[in-house]
């Protein structure tokens, strides 16, 4: 190894970055061919690839904004002729495995420049490779990734949308990936983080097109490996609960305070992507249960987590009593939000626990209906039941 | 609140949303589903949204859960029924096409036991059979179970019905749909006792619907819309016909003909018919059988028997469709499907193209033909150069006919004479015509006048004329227009003609001269002359060909005034002809055949010559018509010549009442001389009538002069 360093010391940036990743090619090839289970590619290279590629150590001179895209488009080429899967998994892990160390934030940048580049000009390999990277990968990096490409595709250059639209033919995985990314980076909690009408508009058509999207990385991964900690969901379902719940008094209040350039032809625009969005995701669940079934799994794995639920009901709540203080919405007006707000949430867990994507313990929510037999529960008996209530007080009628 | 309650809330929720919403409506159905999964009402609703929205593929689906959940729920029949209403019907709205295509998402089973189903829910006859032919075209592993008892339910509905006619929807079904179905699927083992039952079924179908005339509502619209310039055969070539209990698309039948040989292929096939080859044309049917016929007589038992209907079937379909082909160019009007553009009916007449020919000339060639013949008949096969005498089949008649006016003769004449051939083969043997007669009875063939007008023309051509005319009396009788209901046009009164000039014909051959001017004479007063000469090139330069033939042709004759006056003309000079060139002095017979031969002048220049010979020879002529009806030049000089010292002086009274004239003269001295002086300045009023229209003129003789032309006929 301290052979190859010296070797490469000599050269210019990107000569000595194409010579490392020459070797990195060769070198995973006889780890791989060597049969060493699981194949590791040891520290120094490792070490290499940080200094020659990501140019770590800061006294390192960087590349030139030239050097750097001839060294992307090497990279592309590199990954799109490789023709071993395992390969090229490798050699992607190798550059952008996270190492808690200083050359992350680097690594990070230049995986974003990667993906966004095969994206663009769809390298399907690297983007199946960067779907599986965004199962392994902490979520907070995940969702820099995924703001990347929102920025690139639809904040910075709006007419480039449609290339971004492709990555749903290219790479279901990755798209599915993607969606699960930007529902959890998008999650109401502030104004910069209300998902872009573009990207919604992509992303409901996207599951309109095809529901079975959504579930894309969870029908093709293996149940037995547990995930890592602190990754993106198995599926964007939760995420896109919690968009639907949100969005009536999220969206809304985003778009009061910036009502100038905000015509209610959008608005309505948006209320009908997410009326959509909500009745795919409905959907999604009713095809549960099959699925579930044939891997042998239902009722054993909740693709709704409880404690992302938890959060869900507590944020609605602090919605509740912020769009209270919202002196520009009439309170008909809020009530009627409220209420559809509340709809969303009680048909959501309704419609996911009887399909089994929500599990509760029997004792505490789920009882065996005496005439049926088919699964009722409780919770959301009486989550819909105050959802039906209240509606029926406010429309006046008698409820006895 | 209790679950219906609840139900019914959620119901009325999801449509109250479904205007502004339809994405949130739909989300309140799932979930009250997974709330109340045994609710119909739920999952109705839901595919109500589904079907408003003409969304196939999501209203299918909820369509199949409703009839896999709900069997028992009438509401869900309605649906069905709705859809194999769509599915029956052909009309292309696009709700009917998007209910044709909701069904086609369906998985087969479920297709089969929704029809299957929606049958026995049916109480019409009608519907039932179509229901259940879904069925049977969409899953052909039914038809082995419904095949049969479907046919014998459509052929029954037909006597319970009391549908008179064939062509009825029930008979349509069968035919077109139900049979080609049974009989193509290998599957299916038949007696053939039910197949030829059942391709006989279908012929009397196809043949009646080709041979159906046009509807007197039909007509009645024809005559309304038609303009003045329009006449209404026009629009009845293209009038409507709906076969009762059918849509008017489904009443169309395309290419029945076709159709029906299609059958009887498989028929064959499947009956083990002797030499089937799948054969591709009716004459290969006919060709076939001929053969067959051969051995008849040396088979015994199943085998003749299977023969014999094999024959019989065969030809009779060929004699059917060939005496069609013929009737249907000779009398176009009485078809519906037939274009009667410009086209007249044609009769079937002895030929009298020879009629100028020199009476001995013609006493001669009797022999003369009569050898030719025999020559003929020792070369039967070669076939002579000229196409008239190819058709003609040698053994038998000639057919004559324009081949410029009747551009189709090719066709006429083929379906004419192997309809006639297939006729001659069903009744060469008894068992043949027993069975024939039996197919004949069963399909009431008696009444249907176009095979009639066949029939009467195939003995008109056999040469039976007395039967000829009695089957003609008796069409005539049919034909009759009701009173106060003239055509427009006049077509009636032609097809009314056409059986009188046919008549006229018959008496002429049999010698029966003086009925056939009769006939003829009552048929020329009702026409109106035509006002110029017809074109005779093609006429000249058939009679070249035909010039030397016997005089026993016949000649297919339009029906029309410009060829029935000439027709006439020349019948009533076969007629006098015999009379004027006896030895015995008819002068009226003579005067007759001279003013008769103006006709197509020069034809009848011997004959003409011939009778101023024999005027010569009679030293005399007395004809007081002369002057009235006599105005070519050539014969007027002649007559002139006649009285000079040269011509020889011959006494001629041609002046009416002439002959008194001179009786009461003769007392004074120098009368002659006053009569001289008169037929000199009628000659001369004459020559300047050169140029009146002749055909004005003789008709003007035929109508004028009738009852003395008929009384001086025996």
């Amino acid at each position: 190894m301290g052979d190859i360093r010296q070797s490469l010391l000599p050269r210019d940036v990107l000569s000595a970055a194409k010579e490392l990743l020459y070797h990195l090619d060769i070198y995973i090839s006889n780890l791989v061919q060597s049969g060493r289970q699981p194949p590791q590619v040891d520290t120094k290279t490792l070490e290499l690839v940080e200094e020659f590629i990501l140019h770590a150590p800061k006294d390192r001179s960087r590349m030139s904004a030239l050097q750097e895209l001839q060294l992307l488009e090497i990279m592309c080429s590199c990954f799109q002729e490789q023709s071993r899967d395992t390969v090229r998994q490798l050699m992607f892990s190798a550059l952008f495995s996270l190492q808690g160390n200083q050359a992350d934030d680097s690594r990070m940048g230049l995986l974003g420049k990667l993906v966004s580049m095969a994206v663009a000009v769809g390298r399907v390999p690297i983007l199946e490779c960067a779907a599986f990277w965004l199962q392994r990968t902490h979520r907070a990096y995940c969702v820099r990734l995924a703001q990347v490409l929102v920025d690139d595709y639809c904040s910075m250059m709006p007419g480039s949308v449609p290339t971004l639209q492709n990555i749903h033919s290219a790479s279901p995985r990755f798209c599915c990936q993607f969606i699960t990314a930007v529902t959890t980076l998008y999650d109401f909690t502030s104004e910069e983080l209300i998902p872009p009408l573009e990207l919604l508009q992509m992303i409901v058509s996207w599951i309109q097109d095809d529901p079975r999207i959504v579930l894309v990385t969870f029908l093709n991964t293996p149940l037995s490996g547990s995930q890592p900690v602190s990754s993106l969901d198995l599926t964007p379902l939760g995420g896109l609960v919690r968009w639907c719940v949100k969005a009536p008094l999220g969206y809304r209040r985003d778009k009061k305070q910036a009502s100038v350039h905000c015509s209610s032809e959008i608005e309505q625009e948006v209320s009908g992507l997410f009326s959509a969005l909500h009745l795919s995701v409905l959907q999604v669940f009713m095809l549960l249960p099959n699925l579930l079934k044939e891997k042998g799994i239902f009722g054993r794995l909740a693709l709704l987590q409880m404690d992302s639920l938890a959060s869900l009901t507590s944020d609605l709540s602090r919605q509740l009593d912020q769009a209270d203080k919202h002196t520009q919405i009439s309170t008909a007006d809020i009530h009627v939000l409220t209420q559809l707000a509340l709809d969303r949430l009680a048909q959501a867990l309704q419609v996911a626990m009887a399909n089994g994507a929500l599990l509760c313990s029997r004792g505490a929510c789920v009882y065996p209906s005496s005439d049926s037999g088919t699964r009722k529960t409780l919770g959301v008996q009486i989550l819909l039941r105050l959802s039906v209530i209240s509606r029926k007080l406010n429309e006046g009628s008698v409820f006895c | 609140m209790s679950a219906q309650k609840d139900c019914e809330f959620l119901v009325k929720r999801a449509r109250e949303l479904v205007p502004d919403d339809p994405c949130a409506a739909k989300a309140w159905l799932i979930t009250a589903r997974t709330l109340y999964p045994a609710d119909f009402n739920i999952q109705y609703e839901m595919y109500i949204i589904e079907r408003n929205a003409e969304r196939t593929t999501c209203a299918g689906r909820l369509l199949y859960d409703m009839f896999l959940n709900f069997p028992d729920q009438p509401i869900v029949w309605r649906e069905i029924s709705v859809i194999t209403a769509a599915l029956r019907n052909d009309a292309q709205d696009k709700h009917s096409q998007f209910l044709r295509g909701l069904f086609e998402t369906l998985p087969g089973r479920i297709q089969c036991e929704m029809l299957l189903k929606a049958t026995e829910q049916c109480f019409n006859t009608l519907e039932k059979a179509e229901m259940l032919l879904l069925l049977l075209k969409r899953f052909p592993e039914s038809v082995v179970q419904h095949g049969v008892s479907l046919g014998e339910t459509l052929l029954e509905a037909e006597t319970s019905e009391k549908v008179e006619s064939p062509i009825n929807c029930f008979r349509k079904l069968f035919v077109c749909d139900v049979f080609p179905l049974v009989i193509n699927n290998m599957d299916m083992r038949l007696p053939a006792s039910l197949m030829q039952k059942y391709i006989l079924k279908a012929a009397e179908f196809y043949i009646g619907y080709v041979t159906r005339g046009p509807s007197p509502d039909g007509q009645i619209n024809a005559s309304q819309e038609g303009g003045p310039l329009k006449s209404p055969s026009v629009s009845r070539g293209s009038q409507r016909y709906v076969i009762g209990g059918l849509s008017e698309k489904s009443s169309v039948v395309s290419e029945p003909w076709e159709r029906l040989l299609d059958l009887v292929a498989v028929v064959g096939t499947r009956c083990e018919w002797q030499g089937d080859k799948g054969q591709r044309s009716y004459i290969d049917l006919l060709q076939r059988v001929k053969e067959l016929c051969r051995y008849l007589p040396g088979l015994e038992g199943d085998t003749r028997a299977r023969c014999c209907s094999q024959v019989v079937i065969c030809a009779a379909l060929v004699l059917f469709r060939n005496a069609f082909l013929y009737v249907s160019n000779v009398q176009p009007a009485l078809f519906q499907g037939v274009s009667t553009l410009n086209l007249s009916p044609w009769i079937l007449v002895e030929d009298f193209s020879s009629v100028y020919n020199d009476v001995d000339a013609e006493r001669g060639t009797v022999k003369h033909t009569h050898k030719k013949r025999k020559m003929a008949d020792g070369r039967e096969k070669t076939i002579s150069s000229d196409d008239e005498e190819g058709l003609g089949k040698v053994r038998g008649r000639h057919i004559l006919v324009n081949k410029t006016e009747m551009p189709n003769w090719s066709e006429t004449l083929e379906g004419f004479y192997t309809a006639r051939e297939s006729w001659d083969l069903l009744h060469s043997h008894d068992t043949l015509e027993t069975e024939f007669k039996k197919i004949c009875a069963s399909w009431k063939t008696e009444s249907w006048l176009w095979f009639r007008i066949f029939l009467t023309d195939m003995i008109i051509y056999q040469g039976q004329y007395r039967k000829a005319l009695s089957s003609l009396h008796q069409m005539a009788a049919v034909q009759q227009p009701p009173l106060g209901q003239q055509s427009p046009s006049g077509q009636i009164s032609l097809e009314h003609h056409r059986a009188l000039i046919q008549q006229a014909s018959c008496h002429y051959a049999l010698g029966e001269y003086r009925m056939a001017c009769e006939k003829l004479l009552d048929v020329v007063s009702g026409l109106v002359p035509p006002n110029h000469e017809p074109v005779k090139a093609s006429e000249d330069q058939m009679r070249v060909k035909t010039k030397v033939k016997k005089s026993h042709d016949l000649r297919l004759l339009p029906c029309t005034s410009n060829a029935v006056l000439p027709f006439c003309l020349q019948l009533m000079l076969a007629c006098f002809k015999p009379r004027a060139f006896t030895d015995t002095r008819d002068d009226l017979s003579l005067g007759h055949v001279v003013v008769l031969l103006q006709y197509d002048w020069p034809q009848g220049e011997v004959l003409f010559l011939k009778a101023v010979d024999k005027i010569c020879l009679q030293g005399g002529f007395q004809y007081e018509n002369f002057f009235n009806y006599v105005t070519n030049i050539d014969m007027l000089e002649e007559f002139a010549y006649l009285r000079t010292p040269d011509g020889g002086r011959i006494q001629l009274e041609l002046l009416p009442n002439q002959g008194m004239l001179i009786k009461h003269h003769t007392v004074t001295r120098g009368i002659t001389k006053g009569v001289k002086e008169d037929f000199r300045l009628a000659m001369e009023r004459q020559v300047s009538r050169c140029g009146e229209n002749l055909l004005s003129v003789l008709h003007r003789f035929c109508i004028n002069e009738k009852i003395i032309i008929v009384q001086s006929l025996p």
